[in-house]
């Protein structure tokens, strides 16, 4: 990717994580959620993995393709100030991922011990595109 | 008790529980996690409350909901039919279930 390419995806993660943050402001996160996928791509039958029409090929492609923005956002929301923990993260991730029709799901755990912590984070195709964390978080709830 | 706090003590016992759709939960081995989607907000229950909750959404009421419970805990239905009343008024206050149908907020 060149830099022209890494500087527009830099700007569209800046966006996505203005929209995240101002639609939380005062909305479920649900709301939310429909909210950054409304007006995406219909899932091609090259990203929609989960159909029988795409390949072993293709759906690693597409994974990997996700994965890549993944690292994307977490690299570029490292440097901006304010709230960019995992639930903005992963709300950002599935604005990206659905302009692109690429089907995803956010995903939100908890562990109660040694003490209670929640995180969130993003799958596609039942693998994660963002950091699940170390295993110990059991599923909350699938969006 | 006053005749209202009577009154009020009877409807709720009637009444049907259900957890929302915006509300999830999951028990875990010391607790239950209780997630509210509208709020954003994480709630605990002991490991108790956790099977009240359980308990209240599979029963055809509260009062039927002690039955079982009273069986379970080997404790006066009465006992169990106050704790769930009491354990009702708390997860309604903070929108995580509703009763008949009653709006969660």
């Amino acid at each position: 990717m060149g830099r022209p390419e890494r500087v527009r995806l830099a700007a569209e993660i800046a966006a996505a994580y203005v929209r995240t943050r101002v639609a939380l402001r005062d909305r479920p996160i649900a709301t939310v959620l429909a909210t950054l996928r409304a007006g995406a791509r219909p899932a091609s039958a090259h990203n929609a993995s989960r159909t029988c029409a795409a390949t072993a090929g293709e759906r690693a492609q597409t994974l990997e393709e996700a994965r890549r923005l993944g690292r994307a956002v977490a690299r570029t929301l490292a440097l901006v100030p304010g709230d960019t923990r995992c639930l903005v993260r992963s709300l950002v991730l599935t604005c990206l991922l659905a302009r692109r029709g690429i089907p995803a799901t956010l995903v939100i755990g908890a562990q109660t011990t040694p003490r209670f912590l929640a995180h969130a984070w993003v799958e596609h195709d039942g693998l994660p595109v963002l950091d699940p964390g170390d295993g110990s978080f059991a599923r909350l709830v699938e969006l | 008790m006053t005749p209202d706090a009577v009154q009020e003590a009877t409807s709720v016992l009637d009444a049907r529980v259900a957890v929302p759709q915006h509300v999830v939960y999951r028990s875990f081995p010391s607790e239950t996690v209780v997630l509210n989607l509208n709020t954003g907000k994480y709630h605990g229950l002991n490991a108790t409350a956790g099977r009240m909750l359980e308990t209240l959404e599979r029963s055809a009421s509260v009062r039927a909901a002690a039955l079982t419970l009273a069986a379970e805990y080997e404790q006066p239905a009465e006992i169990l039919e106050r704790d769930l009343c009491a354990l009702c008024r708390a997860l309604l206050q903070r929108g995580l279930v509703e009763v008949d149908g009653s709006p969660a907020s």
